[in-house]
């Protein structure tokens, strides 16, 4: 089962002369795989995570994502298909920072249509599974990068999204922390989680069980 | 989302930054609390001043009779009147012309050195006329209706006639000459009250049965009356014809203004400015608003972003600005009205007042203050929602 499947996919900027960022990339990946996606600063890597994370349209191509070809697709559509299938990591966390951990992991039911009640409880088991249990009740300010990192990734994994998408997850962090992360990403990848994670760091991307290059805009791996 | 979930984010939103949200709040609390302590005093004072109007001049009712060369109204035409539900009191008058003026002396002497004959109005009446004027009497008594109709030749004198006539005491039963016709004065009207005649102060007033016989003063040319609290515009309209039911279109009435009107007046008088200023700081305060929603949509572009990523669309972004800008102009509009309550209240208490609240500015206020806060919301909460995602996570932190 194909979560992704991109099919000559391509992405030009309008300038003069037109910028190309993504040119003609196919690329499929499968439920439950690890990939990494490795490039260089200006490679093309951002334009390719945003037409993944239904961010951005395609100037030309088919994305399909969990079965759903997405070209044609109303913003409204688009949204909400985002909103449900996809968790997103960020290099700078995005956390709010006046709200406890709990609370901002549990934002990410807050556009769908899950149900209020039992919502905290899903969002502590959800860091409970990031082994963030006993930090559940802090604000991000008093958490470490790691630490802070692993509440966006429980606040990416709350409603069992087919993909989680991280864009430079390891980014802000020291050593000891990234490895922490991705052991987490191993951890997650066993357990059957689509991961797709985005990164210019060598280390971060052997970790993956499949790695792919992305230079000035074309695939390869 | 759910609306409850709208409510919550914007709560959390309005609440995290006290400082910011006590500060943008202050433009409408300010415009909110000015308005609202205009108005209210404007309504406190307005009724203060109309009610002590409605006390004394608004019960009387003075209907004026022209010349006519038949009598339009007779003197006993006074008991229809009395008939009247809400006539607490009446009196006819009739007055001599005052460019005939008789003269009036107090004593028989014929000194060339002095001044003793004096030219004051003289007035005939009915026995009631001190209870219609609000009169009281300095010395002696009123004349009554033993001596209407005994035809007694009484006077009673007003304090500034009895000075110019040199008459201090009335016990020992001076007499005046009017027309070389003598009178026994037998009171003094004291110069307070008499609202609703003043003249009276200077007359020489007669019963009106001897003044027919001695000065041949004919019948009444004014009817005084005195009705109950809130009764006068009613008296007006019927007194006319219970005086001279024939005649009744030729009689001129004088009612005091209707209370209402005279508040309403009053009201609009004190209002006009100080409503200018009240919405001045209401827009100010709104002005407020709208540049710090700004300010912190542009500081929130990543969690606008992060929101977006997780499937908010556009409108519920701008909802949520919306509602929090609104909701700060609701705080501030609660607040002021509170505050404007209690200042009108202390103001009422400092000058012996009742506070009057009107329920509907009360009730309205803070929605006067929602209603500032979404308007001045509108234009940031629409730059929150047309941010693309994609810029505003690169931007964010």
């Amino acid at each position: 089962m194909t979560v992704i499947k991109l099919d000559a996919v391509s992405r030009v900027f309008p300038a003069d002369p037109p910028v190309e960022a993504l040119s003609d990339v196919h690329l499929s990946v499968a439920r439950g795989e690890y990939v990494s996606i490795v490039g260089a600063s200006g490679s093309g890597k951002s334009t390719l995570l945003n037409t993944l994370g239904l961010l951005d349209r395609p100037t030309s191509g088919s994305y399909q994502l969990d079965g759903v070809e997405t070209a044609g697709l109303s913003d409204r559509e688009r949204t909400s298909l985002r909103g449900s299938r996809i968790g997103f990591v960020f290099q700078s966390f995005h956390l709010l920072s006046y709200r406890s951990a709990v609370d901002n992991v549990a934002m990410a039911e807050l556009y769908g249509s899950s149900d209020r009640k039992h919502r905290s409880e899903r969002a502590s088991q959800a860091l409970e599974q990031v082994g963030l249990g006993h930090r559940k009740d802090f604000r991000p300010d008093k958490l470490s990068g790691g630490e802070r990192q692993r509440v966006a990734i429980a606040r990416a994994l709350l409603g069992r999204p087919a993909l989680l998408l991280c864009d430079e997850p390891t980014g802000n962090l020291d050593r000891a922390n990234t490895s922490g992360v991705l052991d987490l990403f191993d951890e997650l990848a066993a357990r059957g989680v689509t991961l797709i994670v985005i990164t210019h760091d060598e280390q971060v991307s052997r970790r993956a069980q499949r790695r792919v290059r992305i230079e000035d805009g074309r695939l390869c791996d | 989302m759910r609306l409850i979930d709208l409510g919550d984010e914007a709560l959390a939103g309005v609440v995290s930054r006290p400082v910011r949200t006590a500060l943008t709040m202050l433009g409408t609390f300010i415009g909110i609390t000015t308005l609202v302590i205009t108005l209210g005093v404007a309504t406190t004072a307005g009724n203060q001043i109309a009610g002590r109007f409605d006390a004394v001049s608004a019960t009387g009712v003075t209907v004026t009779v022209p010349t006519a060369p038949h009598p339009l109204v007779s003197w006993s035409g006074l008991s229809d009147l009395l008939r009247l539900n809400g006539v607490h009191a009446a009196a006819s008058v009739s007055e001599m012309d005052p460019a005939a003026n008789p003269s009036v002396r107090a004593n028989e002497l014929h000194d060339p050195n002095t001044v003793t004959d004096r030219s004051l109005p003289v007035v005939a009446a009915t026995a009631g006329l001190p209870e219609v004027v609000n009169g009281s009497l300095a010395l002696g008594r009123f004349f009554d209706n033993g001596h209407v109709t005994r035809h007694d030749r009484v006077a009673v004198l007003g304090t500034t006639a009895a000075k110019l006539l040199g008459i201090t005491r009335v016990d020992d039963q001076p007499a005046v000459f009017v027309n070389d016709q003598a009178f026994t004065v037998i009171g003094v009207l004291a110069s307070s009250g008499l609202d609703l005649d003043h003249a009276l102060d200077a007359s020489v007033i007669l019963p009106y049965t001897a003044a027919a016989d001695r000065l041949h003063i004919g019948a009444p040319s004014k009817v005084l009356i005195r009705t109950d609290l809130g009764a006068a515009p009613l008296i007006a309209r019927q007194a006319p014809v219970a005086l001279s039911p024939n005649d009744h279109a030729q009689l001129q009435v004088v009612a005091p203004p209707d209370p209402a009107t005279l508040r309403g007046g009053v009201e609009h008088d004190v209002n006009g400015l100080f409503v200018v200023l009240g919405l001045v700081s209401l827009v100010v305060g709104a002005i407020g608003i709208a540049n710090v929603t700004l300010v912190t949509v542009m500081e929130r572009i990543g969690e606008i972003g992060l929101r977006r990523a997780l499937g908010a669309r556009r409108r519920h972004i701008a909802a949520q600005f919306l509602v929090e800008s609104g909701t700060v102009g609701l705080i501030g509009g609660v607040i002021g009205t509170s505050a404007g309550i209690v200042a009108v209240v202390a103001i009422s208490a400092l000058n012996n007042w009742t506070p009057v609240l009107d329920l509907p500015l009360a009730a309205g206020a803070p929605f006067a203050g929602a209603l500032v806060g979404l308007l001045a919301g509108l234009y940031p909460a629409l730059r929150a929602a047309t941010l693309e995602p994609v810029d505003a996570l690169r931007a964010g932190t």
